[in-house]
C-alpha cells in the first residue's frame, strides 16, 4: 500500500515539474535556431504579393533566413531596431531585431547586403519578420 | 479691376485640386493586457500599420497577430493556436474615422481629443467599436494614443471555465503611433 502511495506521489511530482517547466519555458533562442528556409528579400516579397494565402501557408511561423540590400535601418524611441530590405518596390521586407537576443551590431549601412534569420509573421504592406538576428 | 481679380482668384481656388493628405506608419505599438485573479498576461506588437487621411479623418489600422510577443513561449503558442487561431486569421484590422473632425484640425499643431468610430475585425468577427483617443499634431507628424477594452467573447474567443482565473474576458488594449506624411 505504502509503495503505491509513493509511486503516485512520484508521478504527481514529476507531472508538476514537467508542467512547471512547460509553463515557464522561455522563448526560443534565435541565435541557435536553424532557419527553415533561405530566401531572397525580393523573391519573398513577390510571393506574398502574388498569392498571400499560399505565402502565409508556406511562411507563417517559419524561421526564414532572408537576404537583401539594406534599404533603411531605423531605431524607435524604445530601442526597437528595424531593418528594411530592398525589394525594388515601395514596400519591402522588414526585419525587427529580436529584443531577447544579444546582437553583434545594431547599425546597418544602407546598401550593404545582409542576411537576417527571423520568424515570418505575414504581410502588412511589408513582409514582416520578428525576433530577427543577423546571420553572418 | 478688383472684381475681375476676385473672380479669377475664386476660379483658381475652386480649380485647385484638393489633395487628401495621407499619413502613414509601420511602427504602431499595440499592447494588450489581461488581468485575471491569478495571472497577468501582457503582449506587445511594434509593427502595426496605420493610414490616416488628414482631411476626412478616415483611418485604417492593421496588425499581424503572430507579431505579438509574450514573455512566455507557451502563452504565445496558446494565444495563436487555441485562442486567436492566427494561422486562419493572421491579422486584426480597424477601419473607421474621427467623428468629431470639427474639433480636430489635423493640419494645425495642437493636442486634440478625438472620438473614433469604426469596424474592428478580429478572429473572423467584425464589430462596431467606438473609443476616444488623443491626437497630437506637431512638426508635421501626427501622434495618436488610445486605450480601450475589448471582450474576448465578442470575437468568438472562448476561454474555458478552467482558465477563467488566468485569462480575463476583458482585455485592455493600448495603441500608440506616430504617423508621417506619405510621399
Amino acid at each position: 500500500m505504502k509503495r503505491i502511495i509513493y509511486i503516485l506521489l512520484a508521478i504527481a511530482c514529476a507531472g508538476s515539474a514537467i508542467g512547471y517547466y512547460l509553463w515557464n519555458k522561455p522563448q526560443k533562442d534565435m541565435q541557435a535556431a536553424k532557419a527553415d528556409m533561405a530566401m531572397d528579400a525580393a523573391a519573398l516579397f513577390n510571393e506574398f504579393n502574388t498569392d498571400e494565402t499560399a505565402a502565409n501557408a508556406k511562411y507563417l511561423d517559419k524561421t526564414v533566413a532572408v537576404s537583401g540590400k539594406v534599404k533603411e535601418a531605423t531605431k524607435t524611441e524604445d530601442g526597437t531596431v528595424k531593418v528594411s530590405l530592398e525589394t525594388g518596390s515601395e514596400f519591402g521586407v522588414f526585419c525587427e531585431l529580436d529584443p531577447l537576443s544579444q546582437h553583434a551590431r545594431t547599425e546597418f549601412p544602407v546598401g550593404e547586403t545582409v542576411t537576417f534569420k527571423g520568424i515570418c509573421t505575414g504581410l502588412n504592406f511589408d513582409v514582416q519578420l520578428t525576433r530577427c538576428v543577423e546571420v553572418k | 479691376m478688383h472684381k475681375r481679380l476676385f473672380i479669377l482668384f475664386v476660379l483658381f481656388a475652386l480649380a485647385a485640386p484638393t489633395f487628401a493628405q495621407k499619413y502613414f506608419t509601420r511602427d504602431g505599438k499595440v499592447r494588450f493586457a489581461s488581468k485575471a485573479s491569478m495571472e497577468k498576461i501582457e503582449a506587445v506588437n511594434k509593427s502595426a500599420t496605420a493610414v490616416l487621411d488628414a482631411t476626412t479623418g478616415k483611418m485604417e489600422w492593421k496588425v499581424l497577430i503572430k507579431g505579438f510577443l509574450f514573455e512566455k513561449a507557451l502563452m504565445q503558442e496558446h494565444f495563436n493556436e487555441n485562442y486567436l487561431e492566427s494561422s486562419k486569421y493572421p491579422n486584426a484590422t480597424f477601419k473607421g474615422e474621427i467623428t468629431n473632425m470639427s474639433e480636430v484640425n489635423l493640419s494645425k499643431d495642437g493636442t486634440y481629443t478625438a472620438r473614433v468610430k469604426g469596424k474592428l475585425t478580429m478572429h473572423g468577427v467584425e464589430r462596431d467599436v467606438e473609443t476616444t483617443g488623443t491626437i497630437k499634431v506637431a512638426g508635421g507628424a501626427i501622434t495618436v494614443h488610445a486605450d480601450f477594452v475589448i471582450k474576448c467573447s465578442d470575437y468568438n474567443v472562448k476561454i474555458e471555465a478552467a482558465k477563467v482565473t488566468n485569462i480575463s474576458n476583458e482585455i485592455n488594449v493600448s495603441v500608440d503611433a506616430t504617423l508621417n506624411q506619405m510621399k
